[in-house]
């Protein structure tokens, strides 16, 4: 939701085809798709894919966008794990507005919706 | 509560990792061995270990529990069985959590607080190992444990009224409320956060500039992928 708002604040043409696969094309960010393969392969955690993705990221965007944009990701292990094992319902201010964003992104089927 | 500070670098690399972010890691490890609010620092630096043994053990399916498989968890095991149970499951199957799976960890006599306080060195030991592992870096040394006792005091102020732990009347977004019963693992999240992702003033209050070397849109592009990897729903 913070990228639709992101987006908006930026008067920028964004979708959300990034977050939903890497396969699905940038979605109006730039290296959309690649940050998103870099997602999946910490994701999955296949050695051969990570290092793969590394070096193009590094070769694309260089090695301070690889290493923060690992952070980023690496955050997002925790916050996930925060609201899923403390069973943190949605912001009341954010449950109509992202109501398409969460159709639109897929999420709504999630166990952890709650 | 008493934090060490340990002064040394996190990894050793040649990869640019920023300054602040190293001395966050380096920082978190020292308040996982920091005596807790319910748990001893003994206690935590296991917990970041069981961490450790269930990313690295072959995954379990979600209905398993380690305790249920044979020689899986020493009888002498410093933590109780349910709180092994619950890292491994909030480790592996965080998005496979319900409310039910919760009150059945809690019935195992694990105390409201002190799963708070256990989700949150649990998630943070995911944050600081992926990031590590990601980068094919060695995991951040675990410092010696403090061997002060917890004093285990419950702050009669918070209660159970929107999350299924009990929290305090604090205000901003639900994820931080969280873990509100025990502010220190408040404290270790927004450090974390800071470091690796904006700053909590920055969440809403400014979605244009650039964090370090990435616009925001790709940062929230980087948080969008990966909680729906997760299969988080908030």
């Amino acid at each position: 939701m913070l990228l639709g708002l992101s987006g908006m604040n930026q008067d920028s043409q964004i979708s959300f085809e990034a977050i939903d696969s890497s396969q699905a094309g940038d979605g109006g960010v730039e290296n959309g798709a690649l940050l998103s393969r870099l997602c999946e392969a910490m994701f999955y955690e296949d050695a051969d894919d990570l290092a793969s993705v590394r070096d193009d990221v590094i070769e694309i965007a260089g090695a301070e966008v690889l290493v923060d944009a690992v952070a980023v990701s690496a955050n997002f292990y925790m916050m996930t794990r925060i609201a899923d094992g403390t069973g943190t319902p949605l912001d009341a201010g954010t449950v109509e507005p992202s109501a398409e964003i969460r159709e639109l992104v897929g999420v709504n089927n999630f166990t952890s919706r709650r | 509560m008493v934090v060490p500070r340990l002064g040394m670098a996190a990894y050793a690399t040649e990869l640019p990792i920023r300054p602040d972010l190293d001395a966050s890691h380096s920082e978190i490890a020292a308040r996982w061995a920091a005596t807790g609010s319910w748990w001893s620092g003994m206690e935590r630096i296991a917990i970041v270990g069981e961490v450790r043994r269930a990313r690295d053990s072959e995954v379990l399916p979600p209905w398993e529990s380690p305790s249920q498989v044979d020689g899986l968890v020493a009888e002498n095991h410093l933590l109780p069985t349910a709180a092994v149970d619950a890292i491994w499951r909030i480790t592996n199957h965080p998005g496979t959590l319900t409310a039910e799976w919760h009150a059945s960890i809690m019935s195992r006599g694990i105390s409201p607080e002190a799963y708070v306080e256990l989700v949150g060195v649990v998630a943070q030991a995911n944050a600081v190992d992926r990031f590590a592992d990601a980068l094919n870096l060695a995991r951040v040394d675990l410092p010696e444990p403090s061997s002060v006792e917890p004093l285990r005091l419950a702050d009669s102020s918070t209660a159970v009224t929107s999350h299924w732990v009990p929290t305090a009347q604090v205000k901003g977004p639900n994820v931080v409320k969280a873990l509100s019963a025990v502010p220190f693992e408040v404290d270790s999240m927004s450090l974390l956060s800071s470091a690796q992702y904006v700053q909590l003033g920055d969440l809403l209050g400014d979605l244009v500039s650039d964090q370090n070397s990435l616009t925001r849109m790709q940062v929230e592009v980087i948080a969008g992928r990966t909680s729906k990897l997760n299969e988080c729903f908030y």
